[in-house]
């Protein structure tokens, strides 16, 4: 690949599209870019949104009154003379002479104006004690230490370990209280291994954005309104992690509409065979695909430096960082690679429409889900979003996170380029097939020997690693659900999470010697069949020891991510012949059961499907063995 | 300064091009001819690199045609070429120049030289909104922005208007009297026959004739001899105040001449017609087929 050439290609494909979508359509996309940012940022604040209930509840009070203030300072009251008869005419909802309440609440509405007041009384005062000089006394805090067995995937802290600074007070106040009785320590993000404590105001100096996560992002929702005493225990976030999904959100959003602008500017290059014609220059397959895809890549991680940026000189995020910037890379990778995949292999712009929504809903899910627990599980690092939100939360990202969170989709990212760019030839690229043979057709193009099947085993594993973790992160949550398999107790999410895996695996292994056999890479002999499924199990097993990368993380810490993992490691304290067996058990298995597949795939599709799902049930039968003994 | 060698293309078990050689001289203009699906294109393809051969190899200027260097020498023009068609011909002509690492101002003034060639006006009209005639125009000159060597046209005059493709058949002859090397294909065999030097006929995927048009016509064609008499003879047909009767062997001419003095006349000019291209075409391809086009697949 030559820097220059690329470069070239890339002036031009901006060159080129900018003709084709004029001026105004770009003025009304940046405009609805800009509105979605704006209401994200509002939803962000946790305050009253667009303002439509301002002023929906009327109080009668003078100003005399203490709850003068707290009124004038709440938009959603609006301020009467007190006058009994509007109370009694359902005119207003509530009446205060002095700090006595005059009216009893009789309807739902006026119980709902009494909540609110209330509500905004805690921040009212909240506010003026952080005002305070003493902020000791402001906020006099009770700890009652509790100590309790520590079990269970939601009490596990994703960052422990990676030198947060979120774990500031380590005691933790799991009962912390302001005086009022409101609030308590956690928000959630690992109160037992001590993260909030509900210690310090943000806005208080030395404490700082190192209260964890759940009074950051609260202190980002006060910082969007203005309101800069935010961060006071009235301040602590709710269970849901309303502020992470949002976030998430933001940077997430703008991706599908790059991949849409992507994914018909590589289709039209293939419909009516417009891209012949590059295909004859000079310039090679790589300068060609880096050069189309730059312009989008450039763009995507500039929007979400932009948005970063905003956030962080806007005094939303004033943490936000390159890390969260640098952790989207990696994400952006994903979605474009899938997307010049969905390209390569779609026929017309509607069946594009069918992959990129496809790629869409996949790609946002992985990404997007995991990140909504930003605070509450380890598996939340399986999606580099969570980076992003970790670092926009002032929370310190650590290497190993950055690394674990990072590599997975940015190799698989990689793959993908490269089996798109094995059908960028006149060959394949022109032809109207079927997505599954343009699929086969991507994965023959990487086959020459018998040794390719070795090989392409070891590539395909960044897919097979993602594909993994999604399925971790998607099934964790039914980890508590017991299940009575073969009179073990098994819990549902360890067996789904097997099943799915087994799938995965069996399919990267013998899906390219599918492909190999039906292009007529291989021959048909049974010999040939079953060197050729020796060696993808070989390659697998050689290229499952890259599952080792969840070591950087706490996925083994989880019961499903420890059953999930066993292939790529091996339980501690094990004889030392058990380890060595252990070891080389996973061998045989990934052989034994290639090599199945693989004389099915040489006797056609029917017997591939047979042969692969024979394939499959020995190889669920054995991870299920050893999960049940050793896990 | 084209060396094609027992070059071969199979697509899963169907052969498009049965192992053909030729090569083209510097200078040369190379015709290739044949009935749709005879493998023009593919061929074609293998030549400028786009496609590789399943089985032998082809070189031009002595570099394998898969190579960076090949292309920077070669001028393609596909049988059907689209074009970007929101850029107008002068940002698609810069396009490629720049892809091709023409110097701007080289590019610039080569660009604008070809189009006054071709008379080609709206210069700043987006491609989208031209004809078909005019876009044809474009892509031959995107062909030459890098003033190649060696030009591949595959049906050059495809779907165009008689009167536009008498001026596209006319510029390329231009260019083969510059010292360009040109392989092309064409439906129209007037077109081969009037400005190829030497041709090679395709049918079915194999090389089944080849030569100059001498060499063709002695080979697969016919000399007619028209024979003009005072007098009337069997067979002839009244012409300009005397008969005329074609025959084709020099027995009949003197059967006919034989005839006119039997009836009191005598021949008064004898003249001789070759066989079109088109009729030694037709005469080739019903020569017939050369077996099977698909592979037998090796099975257990």
């Amino acid at each position: 690949m030559q820097l220059d050439t690329l470069l070239r290609v890339a002036k031009w494909e901006m060159t080129k599209n900018a003709g084709g979508v004029d001026k105004r359509t770009i003025v009304v996309m940046a405009l609805s870019l800009v509105a979605m940012g704006a209401v994200a940022a509002i939803a962000v604040s946790g305050g009253a949104g667009a303002g439509m209930d301002d002023g929906i509840y009327r109080i009668g009070v003078d100003e005399s009154s203490p709850y003068y203030g707290v009124a004038a300072d709440d938009s959603t009251f609006d301020i009467r003379e007190p006058d009994p008869a509007a109370i009694e005419r359902r005119q207003q909802e509530l009446l205060y002479r002095g700090t006595q309440l005059q009216s009893v609440p009789r309807t739902a509405k006026e119980r709902a104006a009494l909540t609110e007041l209330r509500d905004s009384t805690a921040q009212y005062n909240d506010r003026t004690l952080a005002r305070d000089d003493n902020q000791t006394a402001a906020f006099p805090v009770s700890v009652t230490l509790v100590y309790e067995q520590q079990s269970g995937s939601s009490q596990l802290d994703p960052r422990s370990g990676d030198g947060s600074d979120g774990s500031g007070p380590s005691a933790g106040g799991s009962d912390a209280s302001d005086g009022s009785g409101s609030s308590t320590g956690g928000s959630g993000d690992g109160s037992d291994t001590g993260g909030t404590g509900g210690s310090a105001a943000s806005g208080g100096g030395d404490g700082g954005t190192a209260g964890g996560s759940g009074a950051n992002l609260g202190a980002i929702g006060a910082r969007l309104t203005g309101d800069v005493q935010g961060g006071t225990p009235s301040d602590i976030s709710p269970p849901f992690p309303f502020e992470s999904l949002v976030l998430a959100f933001l940077y997430i959003v703008p991706m599908n509409f790059v991949i849409q602008a992507y994914g018909s500017s590589m289709l039209s290059e293939r419909l009516n065979r417009r891209g012949e014609l590059l295909l004859v220059t000079p310039v090679s397959r790589g300068d060609i695909i880096g050069g189309k895809t730059l312009p989008y890549l450039a763009g995507a991680v500039g929007v979400a430096a932009l948005i970063t940026a905003a956030l962080r000189f806007g005094n939303i995020a004033p943490a936000g960082s390159y890390v969260a910037v640098l952790a989207v890379v990696p994400l952006v990778v994903l979605f474009l690679s899938a997307t010049f995949c969905g390209a390569m292999f779609a026929r017309s712009f509607k069946e594009l429409t069918f992959v990129t929504v496809t790629i869409t809903v996949t790609l946002t899910s992985y990404a997007f889900v995991p990140a909504i627990f930003t605070d509450v599980t380890p598996i939340a690092l399986i999606s580099p979003l969570t980076l992003v939100v970790l670092d926009l939360t002032g929370q310190s990202v650590g290497l190993s996170s950055f690394v674990f969170s990072t590599v997975p989709p940015l190799l698989t990212g990689l793959v993908l380029f490269g089996l798109g760019a094995g059908l960028y030839r006149e060959e394949d690229m022109f032809t109207q097939r079927p997505i599954p043979l343009k699929v086969l057709d991507a994965l023959a193009g990487g086959i020459n020997s018998r040794r390719s099947a070795l090989k392409m085993s070891i590539v395909l594993l960044p897919l097979v690693i993602v594909a993994e973790l999604a399925a971790i992160a998607f099934l964790f949550v039914l980890d508590s659900v017991s299940l009575n398999v073969f009179g073990t107790n098994q819990s549902l999410g360890i067996v789904l999470v097997l099943g799915v895996i087994v799938v995965i695996e069996e399919l990267a292994k013998s899906l390219h010697v599918y492909a190999g056999y039906e292009h007529a890479r291989y021959e048909r002999t049974l010999r040939s069949a079953l060197g050729v499924g020796a060696l993808s199990g070989l390659g697998f097993f050689i290229g499952e020891k890259g599952l080792l990368i969840a070591r950087l993380s706490d996925l083994e810490s989880l019961p499903i991510g420890e059953a999930a993992l066993q292939g790529a490691t091996l339980p501690a304290g094990l004889p030392l012949w058990v380890a060595g067996l252990l070891f080389m058990l996973p061998l045989a298995l990934h052989t034994v059961t290639a090599a199945i597949s693989s004389v099915g795939a040489s006797r056609g599709r029917r017997a591939y499907v047979a042969a692969l799902t024979v394939a499959i049930v020995i190889h669920f039968a054995y991870n299920f063995t050893v999960v049940s003994t050793l896990v | 300064m084209i060396d094609a060698r027992d070059i071969r293309k199979e697509y899963g078990g169907f052969v498009a091009v049965q192992g053909s050689s030729f090569s083209v001289d510097r200078g040369e203009v190379f015709g290739i001819i044949g009935p749709n699906g005879a493998g023009k294109t593919t061929t074609l393809k293998m030549l400028a690199g786009l496609l590789e051969p399943t089985s032998g190899s082809a070189e031009i200027a002595g570099l394998d045609t898969e190579t960076a260097e090949m292309r920077q020498q070669l001028g393609f023009l596909p049988e059907e070429s689209p074009l970007y068609e929101e850029m107008t011909p002068i940002s698609y002509l810069k396009f490629f120049a720049d892809l091709y690492d023409v110097d701007p101002d080289v590019a610039e003034e080569r660009m604008h030289d070809t189009l006054d060639k071709l008379e080609l006006e709206h210069r700043d009209r987006k491609l989208g909104d031209m004809s078909k005639g005019m876009k044809r125009k474009v892509a031959i000159a995107r062909s030459l922005i890098n003033d190649p060597d060696v030009l591949i046209y595959d049906e050059p005059a495809s779907g165009l208007d008689p009167l536009t493709t008498n001026y596209v058949i006319e510029f390329t002859e231009q260019l083969a009297k510059e010292g360009k090397t040109i392989v092309f294909s064409a439906h129209n065999l007037f077109h081969v026959e009037s400005i190829c030097d030497r041709v090679v006929i395709m049918n079915e995927g194999e090389i089944v004739a080849r030569g100059d048009l001498e060499e063709l016509q002695a080979e697969y064609g016919h000399t007619r001899y028209h024979v003009y008499t005072t007098v009337d003879v069997p067979d002839a047909v009244q012409e300009n105040g005397s008969y005329k009767r074609v025959v084709e062997s020099m027995d009949a001419v003197e059967e006919t001449r034989e005839r006119a003095e039997a009836n009191g006349g005598d021949v008064v000019d004898i003249r001789t017609e070759e066989s079109s291209l088109e009729e030694v075409f037709l005469n080739v391809a019903e020569a017939g087929t050369r077996g099977t086009r698909y592979v037998e697949e090796d099975t257990e």
